[in-house]
């Protein structure tokens, strides 16, 4: 059977690309498994991007509008089929219900996507190390759990998201591990593990696995600049299950047999087809898409989808489609414009693809903020390709511009409090705010089950985790989107502390992380007459740890007050003394005594 | 607060909740102890918390035997695990002369039954092998002798005399004490006027302050000696360790962190308590040398307390020959803290009985200042 266009592959790139094609020019899907999406149906989270290119939507659903747009189309889905190879002749050979198919194309787009990364350590192969995809796969397609306590190697985006997801579904995600010294995801999906109280260990990697038969806990240590382990360094931690979210590969073997050239581009994720802005590869005839071209967000994935198949368009039926080929092309390339994109750019250039040099507008600064009114409050300052709180907003209030990469600018003044955006933020760093006297209102995003209900008391969570104060629930503003926003009051000393909400547990909160004293430990001693800061501080330890009381002086005085009935602004708050940080011995040793 | 108080306690340190606290014990109900500021705020909150019986007069060595009995049973008679530990001390000789002192104090502490011994180098080496020894001659070594933690120590005082009757007043300053015919009538407070007659002055570095309201000289002024702790590490060192000769002391506490300290070469009078940078640079580049596991460990946190120094370094306890019933319990110069529990007992029970009865401290007497004063060495 001849087709104009075959696809191989139905994930986001090869889903845009039959959206595309299908209606003038017979074309054929072709996919592994028994439905497309590929790893869009096991994304529960919402998108980042540009409202056009479904940004704020959940990644399942994102498949299910494809493959409903695909279906309107003529265009010939074949599931469940292995691509065993591209033969001579244009063939495509393909294993279906055990029979096999041979198939030839006009036109060929590979969106094969990309394998995980594997990451050597000693005891690698004993079951519980499993790969971020297989964990993704096993707990959103068929709600199996693997484990109950996970240590998640790397923090790309990959590895902060199902740490996320972890989380939702109630089970412990002890830390993520990363061997870089900053994290590599995104700073708002990070912030989202953080105040989760998961926290992801920069410079650090794992260095075995523990068990006869099964996982039952890792090693783990520093690494020095050049990844090695730094010895002396070594820890165990317990765990039941591993997760290497170390990056990916893309899966090149059919587009080496299809004629297409391929090169070492470590930035685009190791072997990838060369091919022209327009997804052409070195054989006239064979196009690429997505992570097969180089690892990056199913939205680059969707666009280039998109852009190759217009292009084929253009090849098989000489009809011009360069308006919409060019408006594209220039999304992506402003899409790519930020930070966090350079790798990318770096690897294209080295392609022969050239970037021009895209000024990303710095966000307009307001001051003026009235608190007594409720008003958004918006903590995403990386500057990354989302503009989905920009569409939200139907009141001009939040601008990102011209380049998508922008940091939101957010006009208190025209904001109403209607709190569309918390909801559309992907990256759930958009929260309300009113200050009303000594209370104050806080809407928090929240995607976890049960759902608070009015009056619950639960404990306030900061950015890092930690307990801050109780809050008590006085609104729940349910989603279609599920993205839910619990409204709660907490005295006003705390509303930019708190970044989420969790119901009390029978174990008492940490307060003081570095002593671990929990709160607890501390009624109780100003239950037993104790009053007085310093003498609480004394008694129980709290803030006399390396950080000198950096981290929860704030809520031990406001546990304090609310006890006591005192305001903090009347307590005393102890003294601040040298160092600030913690400073070894060492450091004060003139040369050669060290 | 109350308006009149058979007895009112000047100074919430220490030395003033171990005197409350014993009254109480011995029945005197009707007493408060006036603290300016927190509980432990003042010099016992800042020191190390060391408890040694060493000293160098038979009757201050007794002293300290008596505290160490009292602090056995701290626990139960006052109500709080203070982390009290008897872990020994060691006291460290580099010179002849300081050996032949040591000689001499173990011969005299032995004769009033303390348990110390001298140790060798080799001795020391064995039980202390993580020290650096060079130029060590020889070591003092009393097992009884101890540590523990001095703030909540006071805290526990407090909250005892709370529980037993006794009003423990915080955040209130004493402005005056009046006086008629050389009685005491009341003291003036920032919170009111207290009627009594019967005063402690246990006020510390501050004590001077309270006996010129009522011009009676007490020869004490504040002494800034600095103090640094680290993060906790492994336990690995029971006792404290003197060193006379290097000029240091060092503790582990509980808690796992280590604390030292050091006699400033220029120690600085007066009351301000800031930090020195040089303080650290000293204290690193020698407690390194003679602790070479200390290089990687990290300070978390320094500050400074006074001493309230008398004249020769002893404490002065004794009741004032102008003003009756206005009894003096301080000059301690370094060591108040291990003391307490013997001083308050004795200082409660010349309340009482108008006389010590438990020991015997009279060397401890204002009028000694009167002839040569003989200053007590062993102090860091």
């Amino acid at each position: 059977m001849m087709y104009d266009v075959i696809i191989i592959g139905g994930g986001p790139a090869g889903m845009s690309a039959a959206t595309v094609l299908g209606d003038r020019v017979k074309t054929l899907i072709i996919d592994e498994n028994d439905r497309l999406g590929g790893q869009l149906v096991k994304q529960t989270h919402k998108f980042f991007g540009d409202h056009e290119h479904y940004a704020s939507t959940r990644g399942f659903e994102i498949a299910d509008k494809l493959l409903k747009e695909i279906q309107k189309k003529p265009v010939e889905i074949s599931p469940s089929s292995t691509v065993i190879g591209i033969y001579p002749q244009n063939t495509v050979a393909y294993v279906k219900d055990g029979q096999i198919q041979k198939v030839q194309y006009k036109k060929l787009l590979l969106a094969t996507g990309a394998m995980e990364r594997q990451l050597p350590f000693v005891n690698s192969d004993l079951p519980g190390v499993y790969g971020a995809g297989a964990i993704q796969t096993l707990m959103n397609q068929y709600g199996i759990f693997p484990g109950k306590r996970f240590l998640i190697v790397g923090s790309g985006n990959i590895g902060l998201i199902l740490a996320y997801q972890l989380a939702q579904t109630g089970v412990e995600v002890k830390m993520i591990l990363e061997a870089l010294d900053k994290v590599g995801g995104y700073e708002v999906h990070a912030n989202k593990v953080r105040r989760l109280g998961i926290p992801i260990l920069t410079g650090h990697t794992i260095v075995k696995a523990i068990g006869d038969e099964k996982v039952e806990g890792a090693v783990i240590a520093n690494v020095d600049k050049n990844f090695n382990t730094v010895k002396g360094t070594e820890r165990e931690v317990v765990v039941d299950t591993i997760c290497v979210a170390v990056g990916l590969t893309p899966l090149i073997e059919l587009a080496e047999q299809s004629g297409a050239k391929v090169s070492y581009i470590p930035e685009l994720g190791g072997y990838v087809p060369l091919r022209d802005e327009r997804m052409r590869t070195t054989n006239h005839d064979v196009f690429v898409a997505g992570d097969l071209s180089s690892i990056e967000e199913a939205t680059t994935a969707m666009m280039e989808g998109k852009i190759a198949a217009m292009q084929i368009f253009e090849d098989l039926t000489g009809e011009s489609l360069e308006d919409k080929i060019l408006y594209d092309l220039n999304s992506l390339v402003i899409f790519r414009s930020g930070p966090k994109s350079s790798k990318i750019r770096t690897g294209l250039e080295k392609m022969g693809i050239n970037f021009p040099k895209i000024d990303i507008p710095k966000s307009q600064k307001f001051e003026k903020y009235d608190d007594s009114k409720l008003h958004a409050v918006i903590e995403c300052n990386e500057e990354i390709p989302c503009n989905s709180c920009e569409y939200a907003c139907k009141f001009d209030a939040i601008k990102v511009g011209s380049n998508i990469n922008s940091v939101p600018s957010f006009d208190p003044s025209k904001c109403t409090g209607c709190a569309v955006c918390v909801t559309a933020c992907p990256g759930l760093a958009i929260f309300m705010k009113k200050v009303d006297g000594k209370t104050a209102t806080l809407g928090i995003p929240y995607e976890f089950l049960p759902l608070p209900k009015m009056d619950d008391v639960m404990w306030g969570i900061d950015r890092e985790g930690n307990y801050v104060c109780d809050v008590k629930v006085k609104r729940v503003v349910k989603n279609p989107n599920k993205t839910n926003i619990v409204y709660v009051e907490l005295p006003s000393e705390f509303v930019d502390m708190v970044r989420h909400v969790k119901y009390q547990s029978k174990e008492s909160p940490y307060v003081c992380r570095c002593e671990e004293v929990t709160l607890d430990e501390i009624e109780k001693v100003i239950d037993s007459g104790i009053t007085d800061f310093e003498e609480l501080k004394r008694l129980t330890r709290v803030t006399m740890g390396p950080c000198n009381g950096k981290n929860c002086k704030m809520v031990v005085l406001g546990i304090l007050s609310k006890k006591t009935g005192i305001p903090i602004s009347s307590l005393s708050h102890g003294t601040s003394r040298p160092p600030t940080k913690p400073v070894e011995f060492k450091v004060f040793l003139k040369e050669g005594e060290k | 607060m109350k308006d009149s108080y058979g007895v009112v306690i000047i100074g919430g340190g220490i030395i003033g909740s171990a005197v409350g606290f014993n009254l109480l014990k011995m029945g005197v109900k009707n007493i408060c102890v006036i603290e300016k500021s927190y509980i432990s705020s003042g010099s016992t909150g800042r020191c190390a918390g060391g408890i040694r019986q060493q000293w160098s007069s038979p009757m201050n060595v007794r002293l300290a035997m008596r505290s160490v009995e009292l602090f056995k049973k701290f626990e139960k008679d006052v109500g709080m695990d203070i982390e009290y530990k008897q872990g020994g001390y060691l006291l460290l000789a580099y010179t002849q002369e300081e050996e032949e002192d040591f000689v001499k104090n173990v011969k005299m502490q032995k004769a009033q039954g303390l348990d110390v011994e001298i140790l060798s180098k080799s001795q020391i080496k064995d039980k202390f092998g993580f020290m650096n020894l060079d130029g060590v001659r020889i070591g003092s070594w009393c097992q009884s002798d101890g540590h523990a933690n001095p703030q909540i120590a006071n805290i526990a005082y407090a909250m005892a005399i709370r529980r037993m009757g006794g009003d423990f007043i915080t955040h209130t300053k004493v402005e005056g004490i009046d006086i008629a015919n050389k009685k005491i009538i009341g003291v003036q407070t920032d919170r009111g006027y207290i009627k009594t007659d019967t005063v402690v002055n246990a006020a510390g570095f501050e004590s001077s302050k309270i006996g010129k309201m009522i011009n009676v000289d007490i020869p004490v002024h504040g002494e800034r000696h600095q103090i640094l702790v680290t993060e906790p590490v492994n336990h690995f060192l029971d006792p404290l360790v003197i060193n006379f000769n290097h000029n240091y002391y060092v503790r582990q506490t509980k808690h796992g962190s280590l604390l030292m300290g050091q006699g400033d070469a220029n120690p600085m009078p007066g009351e301000d308590l800031g930090n020195s940078i040089e303080f650290l640079e000293e204290m690193a580049q020698k407690m390194v040398k003679d602790f070479p596991i200390l290089e990687n460990v990290h300070i978390v946190r320094q500050w400074s307390g006074a001493y309230d120094m008398s004249p020769d370094a002893q404490p002065i306890i004794d009741e004032s020959r102008d003003v009756s019933k206005f009894i003096y319990a301080t000059g301690f110069s370094g060591h108040g803290f291990m003391l307490a529990p013997a001083v308050g007992e004795a200082v409660a029970e010349m309340i009482v009985h108008g006389k010590t009865i438990t020991m015997d401290i009279s060397n401890l007497k204002m009028d000694r200042f009167k002839e040569h004063i003989e200053i007590e060495k062993n102090v860091v």
